[in-house]
């Protein structure tokens, strides 16, 4: 089961619509071959359970009755078949129902994945990753149950019903009317049912994973708990949260016990008329007694499959919710792709100048307005200035990870639209604030720079940029494993190792986005000599904390409220006595104090793990 | 049939830890202890009408149909049918509805109690234990245990039941086919034992797969900006596509596994099936047993071989709730904090005149974090902890909500013994404002009453937000003071967090204070303003402050500087000044930087 659950799921109402079926029959559509095998397998599994009842009634009639050996004999050979014909139809049933299972949930999360790749920034930063999961692990699940259980139950429940009512009119054609009549009233009250069982499941699961979020922020914050004391209050919370969930999760249980006895019950009253009609009929000879035997054989097994088609149909509705959500998700196009007259390029060398360049995300205010600078090839640009001013947003737009509502941005002359995306990202290298690592070695995550890189020349970027020490230090060197998103590696060797993976790149342009947390002064000084081999002899804009990298940029901007509030070098701004004076004589203040040390509040922290 | 809401049986826990596994188990189900039996009962009830009706059918063939005893017996019969059919059902649903009570009622008690329990185990316990796996054992453990009482101990009762019952009434219909009819029994029991250990084995490798699948499409999303910026889309889909092709390799075994287990086991039952049948058959024909007599047999032998199939499934789940059971009482061990335990409450509060006399405390034996630490204050003064990290300054202020005690020495609170108060007492008489503070999923009203006992008024919150100044950024949030903070709400910045926590303990209103005054990671204007806020805090109250500033301390009433878990100088700032030491080192590097910072002005104007 998901750990994924989207809240939502339980208001959805969504009903088969003729294009989602032809959609869900295009991702059957390869896998028609499992489909028929188990399909085929289902429906002999059927017809022989009715068939068995039928040949027992034989059996009675005219063996047993009639004191015949001989046809004893051949009548359980027929048996002795039929039981082998129904064991090979269950294992062809099992065996391609649930290799189609696998086969279409494996096919939709691949098809799920990739598109994902194809998807904008602007996806990503509006829909709640939490969503997207559930859409690749839980909803895939539901779909590929749809597809397979889903067909095969109702098949087998069908075409059980069908032939038994078949078997049923050969024998006596009055009994059978008189049960088929019950069929339906089984049915509504059967799906009526599960229905409700099927509601309260899922509102105890909704109560489940709220009651399971309580405990988990009780537990993360047991210090505060305590020095509040809270305990009291927080259990009467927590109370109401296992209430609720008891109540749903009772209810649906307490359903669940009194719907198949429900049913038994309705048939009981078929099973009463059949044994008073039937016996009436043996006495007139209109039936035989294995006949009658068999008639209450049939009844009393219809229980199943007409408690299958009701599960399959309220579960149906769930599924199919799913599916559009699926099918939606697949659908979604990228906002950002390539245009159609692209030109190739071979390097992104060249002076880049942004020309009264606007943006804005959706519907909102612009973040940026109407900005221009020019950026000499080579030059570091040092971008500065208070949270939600525009930097991050300029150096998104420079990667073309979003593009700008209007403006133009040049590379070496060019709009930077007439190129590749694959072309321009694949030449800007990137270090962000938080490093981001895959799970794997420290090998693998470097190499992520360049896939065709040797082992050497990994090497080679890890000395440069001053991850090669610590790395060696590990018992594994270079093999050493980094845990997942790189939990196992503290912050400051995450950013060496996100350094080396952008020198391994060689990009012609180098953003930075840098980190406020601070490391020790070891880390710090490696951090810098890293930054500064990649800033060397390229265009790089840096989103700036630290005062080195500042101080030396040979452009600095102060970008506050979408513009470019001050812009020159440090020498000349500092003359100007506003705001990047302001924050520089703040931050020089902070630097020296956190590198002299005066508390010693911040001893090697480098050398624990996060 | 709704329970009432939080009211329960009680239960007493310590029962269900210091008692063998079953007879724990039977503790833990306390206060259902009837509805367990009734569901046992209706278990075998429901077995007995279901055997009645196998019974009534053969009877109903032999003394009515084959006898000619047609008229009102036919009536009669049907009703009798219909009735037991009728009792069968009544007594599955009772079964079901009583099981599920006790399996519902009885671990949502334990779930409460685990969930206080764990909040009020001692700062030693947390600070080693992982939160995962507690939450692990207070949600999925339980729920496994839940599972259990509901559907795998009574079905496992049941299923004995049913075939003791059928067996037994085989038996009285003819001994010998009893004895044939059982012997493939032993046989599909381990056979089907075998297979469901075996199954839970590939179905635990399966799941394993299904997280590193998670794992890797989590890494992709979050850290899509990466993705993007290396251009890595297709390494990314290629090595999707190995977890992707892996799971299904494993899913594929899984399948083969049911594909074999099903039909072959269909097969040895039907084996038996056939055997006895046609054995029943012959007698039949031959007279030994009437014809009434094989038709009831034939649907008792159904009843008598294919349940004991699930029989397996059900062992190897009870194995597992076993297990989750252990777990939990391993957790149910662990001795709470007592909170009020006291022989001094006053009325009044307390003054905030402390001293620390030769106190030493450790975490561990033998690692001394404080040793042989005295000094003393006056309610109202500000005392100033130095030291770097794991001087002992953290350690120390964790001692005065008693957090953790004394190792030896005492310290004293208005001149009584710290111990003497309760912890409850102590905890809602000191304030605590961390580095980094913790905020809980509600509103920023919510956040900032947290520490009241009592209802708040709205004026009074904004008072205090005020005195934080963060009352104006909350006025800037749409919601207001109703903003959710949190996962499922607004991500407030450290520095606004810091304020929340700040208005939070002017709210209780203490008569000590423990303060972190780090400011690190925020910007300047904040930073402004947070020291206001601290001011505005520490006004009138005993405080404990961990210093980062110079300014801070140059203030103190005390200043205690820490190395290793002593205390190497105390003292005013003046005092100190003019000692040689660590302190004077302090300070001079802060005259350095300022004159640091005037050289670079200078330069820069210079050019």
């Amino acid at each position: 089961m998901s750990a994924y659950y989207d809240e939502n799921e339980l208001d959805d109402n969504v009903p088969l619509s003729g294009s989602l079926l032809h959609k869900l029959g295009g991702v059957i559509k390869p896998h028609w071959r499992t489909l028929l095998g188990g399909v085929l397998g289902i429906a002999l599994v059927a017809v022989a359970d009715a068939v068995f009842t039928y040949l027992h009634k034989e059996i009675l009639d005219t063996a047993i009755i009639a004191g015949n050996k001989t046809v004893l004999w051949k009548l359980f050979e027929y048996y002795i078949a039929l039981v082998v014909i129904q064991s090979i139809a269950v294992f062809l049933f099992v065996y391609f129902i649930g290799l189609q299972g696998e086969r279409i949930r494996y096919d939709l999360r691949k098809k799920l994945f990739d598109h994902l790749q194809r998807l904008s920034l602007s996806y990503f930063s509006k829909t709640p990753l939490g969503w997207i999961m559930s859409r690749v692990t839980s909803d895939t699940e539901k779909m590929g149950d749809l597809l397979t259980w889903g067909i095969v139950d109702s098949t087998w429940a069908s075409v059980n019903i069908l032939f038994a009512s078949i078997f049923m009119f050969i024998i006596n054609w009055r009994l059978a009317i008189l049960v088929v009549l019950s069929l339906p009233v089984m049915l509504f009250v059967a799906i009526k049912f599960r229905k409700r069982i099927y509601y309260h499941y899922r509102l105890s699961r909704k109560a489940n994973s709220k009651m399971t979020a309580s405990m988990n922020e009780n537990i993360t914050g047991v210090r505060v708990v305590k020095a509040l004391r809270r305990e009291e209050k927080n259990l009467e919370n927590f109370k109401v949260l296992s209430s609720d969930m008891f109540n749903s999760s009772y209810r649906a249980a307490f359903l669940s016990a009194l719907f198949l006895p429900t049913i038994q019950t309705i048939s009981a009253f078929s099973l009463a008329m059949v044994l008073w009609q039937g016996g009436i009929m043996v006495e007139n000879s209109f039936i035989t007694i294995g006949g009658l035997q068999a008639f209450i054989s049939y009844i009393m097994m219809i229980l199943w499959p007409v408690q299958d088609l009701a599960r399959v149909y309220a579960e149906m509705q769930n599924a199919v919710a799913s599916s559009e959500r699926v099918f939606s998700l697949l659908e979604t196009i990228p906002s950002i792709t390539d245009f159609p007259d692209t030109v190739e390029i071979t390097s992104l060398l060249g002076d880049v100048d942004f020309q009264n360049v606007s943006f804005h995300y959706e519907d909102d205010e612009p973040v940026i307005r109407d900005l221009s600078f020019h950026v000499p090839q080579g030059n570091t640009v040092a971008l500065v200035g208070p949270t939600g001013g525009g930097k991050t947003t300029i150096v998104n737009l420079l990667c073309r990870f979003y593009e700008p509502s209007e403006g133009v941005i040049l590379v070496n002359g060019q709009d930077y639209q007439d190129f590749k995306l694959k072309d321009i990202q694949s030449r800007i290298g990137v270090v962000l604030q938080t490093p981001h690592l895959f799970s794997g070695t420290i090998l693998e995550n470097i190499r992520y720079g360049r896939l065709d890189a040797t082992d050497a020349q990994i090497e080679e970027v890890a000395k440069l940029s001053g991850a090669h020490e610590f790395i060696t230090s590990f018992e594994h060197g270079y093999q050493q494993d980094v845990g997942e998103g790189g939990n196992l590696l503290s912050v400051g060797q995450k950013q060496l190792i996100s350094i080396a993976r952008a020198l391994l790149a060689n990009p012609d342009i180098f953003v930075m986005d840098e980190a406020t947390s601070s490391v020790d002064t070891l880390t710090e000084a490696l951090i810098q000599k890293g930054m500064h081999q990649l800033m060397e002899g390229r265009t790089s804009f840096i989103i700036a904390h630290r005062l080195s990298t500042i101080k030396h940029a040979d452009q600095i901007m102060v970008i506050n409220a979408g513009r470019i509030e001050e812009q020159g070098t440090h020498e000349t701004l500092m003359r100007v006595k506003g705001h990047y004076y302001n924050l520089y004589t703040h931050q020089f203040r902070q630097e020296l104090e956190t590198r002299l040390d005066p508390f010693n509040s911040k001893n090697n922290e480098d050398s624990r793990r996060n | 049939m709704a329970q009432k809401a939080h009211t329960y049986p009680p239960c007493d826990m310590q029962c269900v830890i210091s008692s063998k596994p079953l007879i724990s188990l039977w503790h833990l189900i306390s206060g259902f202890h009837w509805q367990y039996f009734g569901a046992t009962f209706f278990a075998g009830t429901a077995a007995l009408a279901r055997t009645g009706v196998n019974l009534f059918l053969g009877y109903f063939i032999d003394q009515i149909l084959i006898k000619r005893q047609y008229g009102t017996k036919l009536i009669e019969a049907a009703l009798i049918f219909a009735a037991l059919i009728a009792g069968q059902a009544f007594s599955s649903f009772m079964s079901g509805k009583l099981a599920a009570q006790t399996g519902e009622g009885s671990t949502r008690r334990l779930r409460d109690y685990l969930f206080n329990h764990i909040q009020r185990l001692s700062f030693a316990y947390h600070s080693e234990a992982k939160t995962g796996d507690l939450l692990e054992r207070a949600t999925s453990d339980v729920d496994t245990l839940r599972r259990f009482f509901s559907d795998q101990a009574i079905g496992i009762g049941r299923i004995t039941l049913i075939f003791i019952i059928n067996l037994t009434a085989i038996y009285r219909i003819n001994p010998r086919l009893a004895g044939i009819s059982v012997v493939i029994v032993p046989v599909i029991l381990v056979v089907s034992l075998l297979f469901f250990k075996q199954l839970s084995k590939s179905y635990a490798s399966y799941q394993e797969q299904e997280a590193v699948l998670t794992t890797n499409l989590q890494e992709n999303l979050s850290g899509v900006r990466v993705v993007k910026a290396f251009a890595r889309q297709g390494y990314e889909i290629d090595k999707f596509e190995g977890n992707n092709a892996e799971k299904l390799r494993r899913g594929e075994k899984l399948n083969m596994m049911h594909a074999l287990f099903w039909p072959i086991s269909d097969l040895i039952c039907a084996a038996q099936q056939i055997t006895s049948s046609f054995i029943a058959a012959l007698m039949a024909i031959d007279g030994v047993i009437t014809v009434g007599n094989f038709i009831a047999f034939a649907g008792l032998l159904g009843w008598l071989i294919w349940p004991v199939r699930n029989l397996g499934r059900l062992i190897v789940d009870t194995s597992r709730a076993l297990v989750s059971f252990k777990r939990i009482t391993n957790i149910l061990k662990v001795p709470e904090e007592n909170l009020f335990i006291a022989s001094c409450q006053p009325e009044n509060g307390v003054k905030g005149d402390i001293s620390f006399d030769h106190v030493s405390f450790e975490y561990e034996k033998n690692h001394p974090v404080l040793q042989d630490v005295n000094f003393s204050c006056k309610a109202g003064q500000v005392v100033a902890l130095l030291g770097s990290t794991g001087s002992g300054k953290t350690s120390l202020v964790k001692l005065l909500p008693r957090f953790y005690d004394v190792t030896s020495g005492r310290i004293l609170l208005d001149g009584v013994n710290l111990n003497e108060y309760s912890r409850d007492f102590l905890r809602s008489q000191i304030g605590i404002v961390e580095q980094e503070p913790f905020l809980f999923s509600a509103s920023i009203r919510d956040n900032i009453t947290y520490g009241m006992k009592h209802e708040v008024s709205q004026a009074k919150v904004e008072e205090v937000a005020r005195d934080a100044a963060i009352h104006d950024v909350v006025e800037s949030f749409t919601n207001g003071y109703d903003t959710l903070v949190g996962e499922r709400g607004v991500t407030l910045s450290g520095g606004q967090k810091q304020r929340v926590a700040i208005a939070r303990a002017l709210l209780i209103n203490p008569r000590i204070l423990i303060l972190d005054d780090s400011t690190s990671s925020v910007d300047m204007e904040t930073e402004v303003q947070i020291r206001a806020a601290l001011e505005n805090l520490m006004k009138d109250r005993t405080t404990f402050i961990i210093a980062h500033r110079i300014q801070s301390i140059m203030d103190a009433d005390l200043i205690l500087v820490f190395d290793q878990g002593r205390i190497i100088q105390s003292g005013t700032h003046a005092e100190l000044l003019s000692q040689p030491g660590a302190y004077q080192e302090i300070y001079e590097i802060q005259t350095r930087i300022d004159n640091a910072l005037q050289e670079e002005i200078d330069n820069v104007s210079l050019l």
